[in-house]
């Protein structure tokens, strides 16, 4: 992979992924050969509209993508194993132990009728094979890492007992219990108010360094990118669009879809008055059906540059830089 | 405690619910006839003296206020009564044909609870399969059955076709099976028990089915899986009790409604239970056997429910009594 040439070095490294849903509507291609990888303790934005399959393409680092979703294809290197090749057996004991995931609804991701002590606990006690007390002293000491205050009593609270941004922590702490060395991070914010979602992102932020981490941030929101990640991949339709450095991302985009969605968020450190229009731009059209996906680069439908060749080839991943990957026929 | 104020609160609207409920049965009673009346039809040669004679016995020739009231006052002493079909005291009755209902009712509903999460956690767990296909058609199936259909269906395989297990009765009338009294009793049990088990796993299972399938598909499931949980906990241990919630509710109509599904399968298999006795009450106006049915059904009903509620407490922390 040219994104990253020291793959001595890569913690994780997902190449040709293909994921299709097996719906009575027909063969949706979620994930058509998606790749991207990351090296111990960095942090990489994957990036893109719902629906794009950046969700999905975290469950499937897990393995654990929902049904009627199948993995077709492809290779996941994690610190140099291919979790393809692993059993559900040998997934149980990498799941939360050295890949952990932070989901996007804090009110739905924790199981209402345990207390906080007994789910996390739980998680603790099956993968560190320690008893009940030593694990409460854990999830304590992961709780008070988290800004929970006063987390022995929390131990005995119910999910539905805590705030909004509480239960993100409490989320948090879950999928750091056991210090994993890759946390995948789905849209973390999305559903908190915006004065929490800072919170919480520093608080990721800080514990990511602290464990050193590498954490895959998948969000919509470019702005929460900005801050967090040191790459960032683009994704479109089930397809990568482009990988760069999150500078190089903001500063010198070269996919059209890159650049649409920049031209979408407003920015304080750019002058309207010179655009025409004086309005924040649209990406126009809308995300494909990816049952009957378009033909070439999925994009072009929607692309400003398309040309007959988009919609005929489909464009390989090519370097334009180093470290700066694009699928384009254009560049 | 909110609890304990929740429960006498609930007692006493039980009070007046068994008041309602046995002041318009009996006045429903007393306006279909008299069972005196109804028992010397048969007997034309007796005279109207006598007759009034027995009328004053049960106390029938007085008004219908005073009849219950003494009924009721009788009952608050645990007294139900004298059977007028079978001169029998009605509570000893009630004990005596009650253990024979709750004897077969009792194990179907375990039992059918026990299948019913069985097979609604593998439907659930392999949804749109062939596996959850069949078991939910063989649950509408079985729901869908009337009672007494798959009774005489029974009757046909089990006892008249493979001749295996008794079509009628609770005990063999002459030597009990093996010698065993107990084994005698489980051999009659049986098919009244599947009867009644299947019906009750039909239900339970595509309950229990239908709140799996959601409880699945929730993100606390999908986080467990995430979490590095087994399989096995994760379906059983966080699933399963999230979607047993829905389906204790009709678990309890199930034990506070089994004097309703009694007389069917007590007819089909001429069992001697409760529900036997109340189909046979009712057709002869025995009104304090009647009576006395009808105030357990009630009884049991609001326990149930009473219980439940009580249940959900714990089971469900969100769930608050007000």
């Amino acid at each position: 992979m040219a994104h990253h040439n020291q793959q001595s070095q890569a913690l994780l490294d997902v190449s040709g992924l293909k994921i299709h849903f097996f719906t009575g509507a027909g063969v949706v291609q979620a994930i058509d050969g998606v790749e991207f990888g990351l090296e111990s303790g960095e942090t990489l934005g994957l990036v893109g509209e719902s629906g794009s399959g950046k969700t999905i393409s975290s469950l499937a680092l897990l393995k654990l993508v929902p049904r009627p979703g199948k993995i077709l294809g492809g290779h996941i290197r994690f610190e140099n194993d291919d979790l393809i090749d692993k059993s559900e057996a040998e997934m149980i004991r990498i799941r939360g132990k050295r890949i952990a995931m932070i989901f996007q609804n804090p009110a739905f991701s924790l199981n209402p009728i345990y207390t906080i002590g007994q789910q996390l606990g739980e998680i603790m006690m099956w993968h560190e094979k320690i008893n009940r007390g030593e694990a409460n002293d854990r999830v304590t000491e992961m709780l008070n890492l988290v800004g929970i205050t006063d987390p022995a009593s929390r131990l005995k609270q119910f999910p539905h007992e805590l705030s909004g941004g509480m239960k993100q922590r409490v989320c948090i702490a879950r999928a750091l219990l056991c210090k994993p060395l890759l946390v995948l991070a789905d849209e973390p914010t999305t559903n908190l108010d915006v004065t929490i979602q800072a919170q919480i992102l520093e608080l990721l932020s800080d514990l990511k360094t602290r464990f050193n981490m590498a954490m895959i941030l998948v969000t919509h929101d470019l702005g929460v990118v900005a801050n967090m990640a040191d790459r960032i991949t683009v994704m479109y339709a089930g397809r990568i669009c482009e990988t760069a450095t999150a500078e190089r991302i903001f500063n010198n985009p070269q996919h059209p879809y890159t650049r649409a969605l920049l031209s979408t968020i407003p920015r304080v450190d750019k002058s309207y008055t010179n655009i025409q229009s004086k309005r924040l731009t649209v990406v126009p059209g809308r995300i494909p059906n990816l049952i009957h996906p378009p033909t070439g680069c999925r994009f072009h439908p929607r692309c400003v540059e398309a040309n007959g060749e988009c919609s005929r080839t489909q464009p390989e991943l090519k370097t334009v830089e180093e470290g700066h990957v694009v699928s384009c026929l254009k560049r | 405690m909110g609890i304990l104020r929740f429960i006498i609160r609930r007692l006493i609207f039980m009070v007046f619910l068994i008041l309602g409920v046995t002041i318009m049965i009996f006045f429903m009673i007393n306006a279909i006839g008299d069972p005196i009346d109804i028992l010397m039809a048969e007997r034309p040669g007796i005279t109207q003296e006598v007759i009034d004679n027995i009328k004053s016995y049960y106390h029938l020739d007085r008004s219908l206020t005073e009849q219950y009231t003494l009924w009721l006052w009788n009952v608050v002493q645990l007294d139900f009564g004298t059977s007028i079909i079978y001169n029998q005291p009605v509570g000893s009755m009630l004990v005596n044909w009650g253990w024979e209902t709750v004897k077969i009712q009792v194990p179907s509903i375990l039992i059918s609870l026990l299948l019913a999460i069985l097979f609604a956690s593998i439907a659930s767990t392999r949804q749109y399969t062939k596996t959850d296909f069949g078991v939910m058609g063989t649950a509408l199936l079985g729901r869908s059955m009337p009672g007494f259909f798959t009774g005489i269906l029974l009757i046909l395989i089990f006892s008249y076709w493979l001749g295996i297990f008794p079509s009628y009765g609770a005990y063999s009338t002459r030597s009990p099976l093996m010698g065993s009294l107990l084994l005698d009793s489980l051999w009659h049990m049986t098919l009244p028990v599947m009867m009644l088990a299947y019906f009750n796993t039909a239900t339970l299972t595509l309950l229990i089915r239908s709140s799996m399938v959601d409880v699945l598909r929730q993100d606390f499931i999908i986080a467990a899986r995430a979490s590095g949980l087994p399989n096995r906990r994760v379906v059983y241990g966080h699933a399963l009790k999230n979607a047993i919630i829905p389906a204790l509710t009709y678990l309890a109509i199930l034990f506070g409604l089994m004097l309703g599904t009694a007389p069917v399968t007590e007819t089909v298999f001429t069992w001697p239970g409760l529900g036997f006795l109340y189909i046979t009450a009712i057709q002869q106006l025995d009104y304090p056997v009647i009576m006395g049915i009808t105030l357990i059904i009630t009884l049991m009903l609001v326990l149930a429910n009473l219980f439940t509620d009580i249940a959900y407490v714990f089971i469900d922390p969100r769930i608050r009594l007000e």
